[in-house]
């Protein structure tokens, strides 16, 4: 069976410390934020298939996006393409989702990540349970978990 | 010492580019395993491989299966870096070949630790 659980949110926050300290020490820590932000505009999600089952998404402003592939490929914000912004995202919710996947039940898999600019909208039986709303360089930068909803298709099947 | 670095992301290449660079390593980069393997092919022998697990078209594990069924590449010492800590895993690579296992996110200092477990770390990185 699937099980249904739930990242602590402190856990969580941990993670998502852990891996900014990590690749994205610019002398600016993330924070949390005063509230939620409607300033966002990129997407980077994944996958986590298993005894555990969830989606990860990491979503941030265009600088905040930008930010972190500049800093991660250390070059200047301003030569950031798309197509590093794109990379460098799918990477950093590859580490985020996979760290907090060690966290849950196992054995599960992770997808490849995906990226885009917009939402990336979960399957209908997914339900938000956890949310980090933060912020870096000033810029927001959201964390949500999505798991089956208690009594989807997904959580009753066996894996 | 030479460096084949295996990553589908752009980003963690460059990022473990940087870092075996500064330790004196010359790099290779490859997109996944299958493109790994074809520069084995085409006659690179490195020192080491930094292997990532989930790539697209061949991933770290198989890569590392393969590696170690071919004789002429027994001398190639295999690190998984990936964001796969689950203990079967890891368990997993290690009993298919690999000599080494680091964990997404990681240090530079944990690099060199795990470069010098490996008798491969050339020098320290400059503060």
């Amino acid at each position: 069976m699937t099980v249904v659980a739930e990242p602590a949110l402190g856990d969580l926050h941990t993670v998502v410390e852990e891996v900014w300290s990590t690749f994205l020490a610019d002398g600016n820590p993330i924070l949390p934020a005063d509230g939620p932000s409607e300033d966002l505009h990129w997407t980077a999600a994944i996958t986590v298939t298993g005894e555990w089952e969830a989606q990860i998404s990491v979503i941030l402003s265009e600088a905040a996006a930008r930010g972190v592939g500049a800093t991660m490929l250390a070059i200047d914000d301003e030569a950031c393409s798309l197509a590093d912004v794109r990379d460098a995202l799918g990477e950093l919710v590859n580490i985020v989702g996979g760290n907090v996947k060690s966290l849950m039940p196992g054995p599960s898999v992770l997808s490849l990540p995906l990226v885009g600019h917009g939402d990336i909208t979960p399957t209908s039986d997914l339900t938000p349970v956890r949310r980090l709303d933060l912020a870096w360089r000033g810029e927001p930068v959201v964390v949500v978990v999505h798991v089956p909803s208690q009594g989807s298709s997904s959580t009753a099947t066996a894996t | 010492m030479h460096a084949l670095i295996i990553d589908d992301s752009r980003t963690m290449r460059a990022i473990i580019a940087r870092i075996v660079t500064e330790l004196g390593f010359e790099t290779t980069e490859a997109e996944n395993g299958q493109e790994a393997l074809d520069v084995l092919e085409g006659g690179l022998v490195p020192d080491i491989c930094l292997i990532d697990w989930n790539m697209p078209l061949m991933d770290g594990y198989t890569f590392v299966t393969r590696v170690r069924n071919e004789p002429r590449w027994r001398n190639v010492t295999l690190m998984m870096v990936t964001t796969e800590s689950e203990h079967s895993q890891i368990v997993r690579a290690l009993a298919a070949g690999a000599h080494e296992y680091l964990i997404k996110p990681f240090t530079p200092d944990s690099i060199v630790e795990k470069l010098e477990l490996l008798g491969l770390a050339a020098q320290e990185i400059p503060a």
